[in-house]
């Protein structure tokens, strides 16, 4: 595990990278959720030939011990908003990344901090925050319009296509399931026999793609930031992909991704998504293919839950949460196994 | 009289959860000592009902070969997997049959095929509802 980069470090850094000696770093703040990259949020104070600056920024780190292990680069979350910079996909702008590991114990990237919270719809608060939200009528299409954004974005003008492009047919969801394979593998663990008969189920049925986008892999509320009742940027471009646009709405319709509501993601009454989704892109949604990509996000969250009490078990973290949730892939897995009918 | 395994397991939960946890100031050390009772109780679970889920499990797994026995042809890597199986109750052997399932499908024509995969998990289905009484 990374040791903790002092603020002086990264003071220094910013210091040279901007030119700017006399660059001061206040209100820094550790973000102490997740268990991917490690997030710290400050202002950056320099005078340049314009006078007096203030830049809000926000640090990425990769500690090294993440859940999608190599899954999920910081290169590519990079280069990823770069390519949505400018755009109308709501995103932070990206200042640099820094490969060189040695300079803060592990490479990382700094962006813009943008303005809004980001509550996690698991907790009493969270919920709170999106059903009030929901009642108030703006946030819910605003969540809606960015999945729109993302989904109508010509990603190939923008150079998005680095990030491989799927062949005809079923070879997305072939893609998908390998890579998510990968993770599997990487843990160690010899998997469940359930996880192994919903990766040969997932194998045999997978869905033709009728068009690509850019998809982002895990759009819910929790993984978005809100100001002022709307969407103000699309976080955590870990598991993006050129794919079937199927694959976010199934998440969006996943009952996953909320508890104790009908409100999809917490926060969306399931008609009004589909209608201002289906106006916005232009596309139907389907039914029965989202149903295929949610057993594969249940494959998914079983493969994450492998990775997680793995890094325990392998001795690289030692945050017990992780062991916890060893206890948590039963779950999931039963999931799948009820939508495969057993 | 000792306490047994799972009992001692138990007791330790309960420390960490009822005096220990507590006392701790820093959030995150608090967390790791009541995460730690989770785990500690639901390791007694397990051990407190090992014996009778192992013997369950060894029941349904040798009913389970008869019945994939019967209906595969002989020499089929799936009626290879289901003999090894018999012997070897790990998830490896299970994953093996599993997979050697899939792989026969197209020779082992549709019915077959969704006859077996129909049975399997009938065992599957049993062996994720006893995890199932411990996870979360």
């Amino acid at each position: 595990m990374s040791a903790e980069p002092s603020v002086e470090v990264i003071r220094g850094y910013l210091a040279a990278h901007f030119r700017a000696p006399d660059l001061a770093l206040h209100d820094v703040e550790r973000i102490a959720v997740g268990w991917s990259h490690e997030t710290w949020l400050f202002d950056a104070a320099f005078t340049d030939a314009d006078g007096p600056q203030r830049l809000g920024l926000c640090l990425r780190r990769d500690p090294g011990n993440a859940l999608l292990r190599d899954l999920s680069s910081l290169r590519t979350q990079y280069e990823v908003l770069l390519c949505l910079d400018g755009t109308d996909v709501p995103s932070p702008h990206p200042y640099l990344y820094e490969e060189d590991a040695s300079v803060l114990d592990g490479p990382f990237l700094v962006m813009a901090k943008v303005p809004g919270v980001c509550p996690s719809p698991w907790g009493r608060e969270g919920r709170r925050f999106y059903t009030e939200a929901a009642a108030r009528g703006v946030l819910p299409r605003s969540f809606t319009d960015a999945l729109v954004a993302i989904h109508t974005l010509d990603w190939r003008a923008v150079g998005l296509d680095f990030l491989g492009v799927p062949g005809p047919g079923d070879d997305f969801a072939r893609r998908e399931i390998a890579t998510w394979r990968t993770l599997i593998s990487a843990t160690g663990v010899e998997p469940d026999p359930v996880l192994t008969d919903v990766l040969g189920w997932l194998e045999a049925n997978a869905p033709a793609t009728e068009r690509h986008t850019l998809v982002h892999g895990a759009y819910r509320t929790g993984n978005v930031l809100v100001h002022d009742d709307r969407v103000s940027a699309v976080l955590d471009w870990e598991t993006q992909v050129i794919g079937d646009p199927m694959y976010d709405v199934a998440y969006v319709l996943s009952e996953l991704n909320r508890e104790g509501t009908d409100l999809l993601s917490n926060l969306v009454e399931r008609d009004a998504f589909v209608r201002d989704y289906e106006a916005g892109t232009g596309f139907t949604i389907d039914v029965d293919v989202c149903g295929y990509y949610q057993v594969l996000y249940a494959m998914r969250s079983a493969a994450f839950w492998m990775s997680a009490s793995g890094l325990y078990a392998e001795g690289r973290n030692t945050d017990l949460r992780l062991a916890r949730t060893a206890w948590s892939i039963p779950v999931v897995l039963d999931q799948a196994a009820k939508a495969l009918g057993y | 009289m000792a306490l047994g395994a799972d009992e001692l397991l138990r007791s330790l939960a309960g420390a960490l959860r009822e005096r220990i946890g507590p006392a701790v100031g820093d959030p995150f050390a608090r967390t790791q000592a009541f995460m730690a009772a989770v785990i500690l109780e639901k390791l007694a679970g397990e051990l407190a009902h090992a014996p009778a889920d192992a013997a369950a499990a060894a029941t349904e797994r040798a009913a389970l070969v008869v019945d994939v026995l019967a209906l595969a042809p002989p020499g089929s890597a799936v009626a290879t997997a289901a003999t090894a199986l018999a012997d070897d109750g790990s998830d490896a052997a299970w994953n093996a049959l599993v997979a050697a399932l899939y792989a026969e499908r197209a020779t082992l024509g549709a019915g077959v095929f969704d006859g077996l995969l129909g049975r399997v998990r009938v065992a599957l289905r049993a062996r994720l509802d006893r995890a199932l009484a411990y996870a979360s």
